[in-house]
């Protein structure tokens, strides 16, 4: 049945003839454990400086699929992987790719904030210092530039030295985005950014978003569908590891092509 | 009627009773240790009065009240009565050959607390108690009422005093100027040893040695004279500075300035003086050096022993542990191999300490130590430098004792650490070991000093694998003075919790070194929690700085 339904997804998209590609999977499939594939023959196509947002039922893979763009399943014992990422047509699973400038490249925000125990003007300037950066004044130039993006510049420039600890939650998280748009990523990978969060946050961070995708490809997994539709250019529908359908979301929203996509955005199941 | 009954024991009342009883006593026995051995243990430096006790067998005794119990005597008919005495303090060992003694209390006919009775704490023999009859400087003989001669008394102490130290700067001069000298002596009699057998070149450096040493000679003796000149004119003048002093049963002794520690009229001290008293010797325990093998004196050596070992210790086991935790817990592949390898790490901290002091002996003494000595300090065997017991070999031996702790509290501290932020860490680009050092390891320093806390209260009280890799019951020289490299860990040193076994079961003279055991042991109480304090301290810094992340 899965196979049937995924069949020849990309091609049906229109719209994305006129988009450049950046991140590709190839037949993609993951597994946690060898018995059971997390993510099944996974093909899609992500286009740059645009939302893309993933949906689906709990478990369906989307966070799974996320993971793999910026390969933070390895951290995971004893998972496997076959198929092709590409990101700007080179495959991410070859050995002579370095980690550290893929992260680098790929920059990640998670689910619950996790600020480090540190001082606000630290969390941010955290990346650019492990990648080698040490001169004060284009930290300080990084620092303001990313908090000005994650639009918290306002609301800290006065305790910069004060433990990220004490921000309130929303301003945790957008410490977080902050702290990836320091290392200056092409691609911004968000793993449910505002599940956490109460509506006020969650209306900043979608905000924040609005103003990156005019520099930045941003990936972002939600299971709030009002979510997606009000943030994403593109929706893909995941189920049970596959994936079902992938558009542009007003299309994806108002006319889906796949029955289980229609039952799924109009709450039938899910 | 069973219904109740039931209901108590389901509802657990006696278990939450037992538990309650199971902390009282726990609680209580740890109390009444501490309180026996701090009135015991402060009890000791309260300058107490002296008592003359005129006996119905014409004996007199003067000294300090110490004991009193019943003791059941039987005449052989099978009665017994209990008779009731007393221990008194008499001091004046060189007089009676003891310093205690046991009085029946039916045989006293007089007690009273003779006004001018003196203490004297002597250099040797222990306290002395008597008058003072007259007090002699230099050729001049001084008898006078009590008072005048208690405050001449006083001076002359301070004058003798003033020529000890003179004594003792003059001999350190002494020891200077024949420093080469002995130098130059000691290299000739190691070439002599085997004079039969030396190459050319070796006969040639004794000649050369030789005429170095007449030289040496030469050049020093005029000043060597005029040293000891000054040495016999200084120990002459401090010969004629004695004091007469009469016992209670009569007997005079003579008792040279030189041999006076401090002396003091008990009896005629108000609350305050006393308080005085009692301050100054509390100081004199813990600042100054022991005497009468250990039995008197100060206990300052092995306050500093114990205190740099445990530093050192701390120095040597933190790191190691950290390390072999870090390595355990991020990189060495999660197995039945790392399994086995905790298991092992946990086991070793059961081990008897006495196995790691002989692994101490064997591998760092024997082993490392003679190394050392073959490559470094070659010239000086067959006498060992670092092939002997020292104050490196003890530490590193306890820091493998208390590895085992910090290995488990840092790897507790490590799982502590959200695997949220070692993810975060990784996403920015990190590499792992950055990741380690700038995320997990300030994270899990809180667990890394609850580790050095466990080590230091293992380590501070450990006597057993001490003995055998370097402690002693009296060091010469102090592991840091103000002589080049100031740290000398090859030397031996003294050590609260072993001055506590040798002053207790070692020594000669052991009812005069029970305080002396009971204030040790409360200084070693002390030291130890004042180190776990200090760690506690950090720690609590630590962890405002690293609260976990909660909203």
């Amino acid at each position: 049945m899965a196979v049937n339904l995924s069949g020849a997804v990309t091609n049906k998209i229109n719209h994305l003839q006129n988009e450049k590609i950046v991140i590709e999977t190839k037949n993609l499939n993951f597994y946690y454990t060898p018995e059971k594939a997390a993510l099944k023959n996974i093909n899609i196509q992500i286009p740059e400086k645009k939302v893309t947002a993933f949906i689906g039922p709990s478990g369906c893979g989307k966070s799974t699929l996320l993971r793999t763009f910026n390969r933070m399943n390895d951290l995971i014992l004893g998972t496997s992987l076959n198929g092709e990422v590409l990101i700007d047509g080179n495959n991410i699973f070859h050995p002579e790719v370095h980690l550290e400038d893929l992260r680098k490249k790929v920059g990640m925000v998670f689910q619950k904030s996790n600020p480090f125990p540190m001082s606000i003007k630290e969390n941010v300037i955290f990346g650019p210092q492990v990648n080698g950066e040490s001169k004060q004044s284009v930290l300080d130039g990084i620092l303001e530039s990313a908090l000005v993006q994650a639009d918290l510049w306002r609301e800290v420039k006065d305790r910069l030295n004060e433990s990220a600890l004490d921000l309130s939650g929303g301003q945790q998280q957008r410490l977080c985005i902050a702290r990836a748009l320091a290392n200056k990523p092409d691609i911004i990978l968000m793993d449910e950014p505002a599940s956490a969060l109460d509506p006020i946050s969650t209306g900043k961070i979608e905000e924040t978003i609005e103003e990156l995708r005019n520099n930045y490809t941003v990936v972002i997994v939600t299971h709030n569908m009002q979510q997606a539709a009000r943030v994403s250019d593109y929706t893909a529908f995941m189920m049970m590891g596959e994936l079902i359908e992938f558009n542009d979301t007003n299309t994806l929203f108002t006319t889906p092509n796949k029955p289980l996509t229609e039952e799924y955005i109009t709450g039938r199941f899910g | 009627m069973r219904q109740p009954i039931k209901n108590y024991f389901k509802k657990g009342d006696p278990y939450i009773l037992l538990t309650t009883l199971g902390l009282i006593l726990s609680l209580g026995m740890v109390a009444w240790l501490i309180l026996i051995i701090l009135v015991k243990g402060l009890g000791i430096f309260w300058p107490s009065d002296l008592v003359k006790l005129d006996l119905k067998n014409d004996k007199v005794y003067m000294g300090e009240l110490w004991n009193s119990t019943f003791e059941k005597t039987g005449d052989g008919s099978g009665k017994f009565k209990k008779v009731a005495k007393t221990q008194l303090k008499i001091g004046n060992r060189d007089v009676y050959g003891f310093d205690f003694t046991w009085v029946e209390d039916s045989l006293i006919r007089n007690k009273n607390y003779p006004e001018y009775a003196t203490v004297f704490e002597r250099v040797e023999y222990g306290n002395l108690y008597g008058f003072i009859k007259s007090v002699n400087i230099i050729d001049n003989k001084i008898e006078s009422d009590n008072d005048t001669i208690f405050y001449k008394c006083r001076n002359t102490l301070s004058y003798a005093n003033e020529l000890k130290d003179t004594s003792d700067y003059l001999n350190t001069e002494y020891n200077d100027l024949l420093a080469p000298l002995n130098d130059i002596q000691r290299k000739i009699s190691l070439l002599k040893m085997n004079e039969g057998y030396l190459s050319t070149k070796d006969k040639r450096k004794l000649e050369d040695l030789q005429y170095e040493e007449k030289k040496v000679k030469e050049e020093i003796e005029p000043k060597e004279i005029l040293l000891n000149e000054k040495l016999n004119k200084n120990r002459n003048k401090l010969a004629k500075l004695y004091l007469l002093v009469e016992t209670a049963d009569g007997q005079q002794i003579k008792l040279p300035f030189e041999n006076i520690v401090k002396f003091y009229q008990p009896n005629r001290m108000n609350v305050f003086e006393k308080g005085l008293q009692y301050i100054g010797s509390l100081w004199e325990f813990v600042s100054g050096d022991p005497r009468e093998s250990n039995t008197e004196g100060g206990v300052f050596p092995a306050i500093f022993g114990t205190v740099m070992m445990v530093i050192l210790m701390s120095i040597f086991v933190v790191p190691f542990g950290v390390l072999a935790a870090i390595y355990l817990n991020e990189y060495a592949k999660q197995g039945p191999l790392t399994r086995i390898i905790r298991l092992s790490v946990n086991n070793l901290a059961g081990v008897p300490s006495i196995v790691y002091g002989i692994f101490g002996l064997g591998f760092f003494i024997y082993v490392l130590g003679s190394s050392i000595d073959q490559f470094l300090f070659a010239d000086k065997l067959p006498e060992p430098t670092m092939g002997t017991g020292g104050i490196l070999w003890a530490s590193l031996t306890l820091a493998l004792l208390t590895l085992p702790v910090v290995v488990v509290a840092t790897e507790e501290g490590i799982l502590a650490v959200p695997r949220a932020n070692k993810e975060g860490a990784l996403a920015l680009g990190s590499t792992k070991w950055q990741m380690i050092r700038r995320i997990v390891l300030p994270n899990a320093m809180p667990g890394i000093l609850t580790g050095l806390i466990l080590a230091i209260s293992r380590g501070a009280g450990e006597v057993a694998p001490l003995m055998i890799t370097g402690v002693v019951k009296l060091a010469p020289n102090l592991p840091f003075d103000t002589s080049f490299p100031f740290f000398h860990f090859d030397r031996k040193f003294m050590h609260l919790g072993f001055h506590i076994y040798d002053v207790g079961f070692q020594s000669p003279n052991v009812e005069a070194a029970i305080p002396m055991v009971y204030s040790t042991a409360l200084l070693l109480i002390v030291v130890v929690v004042l180190l776990n304090l200090l760690a506690i301290y950090l720690r609590t810094r630590l962890k405002n700085k690293y609260k976990s992340a909660s909203f």
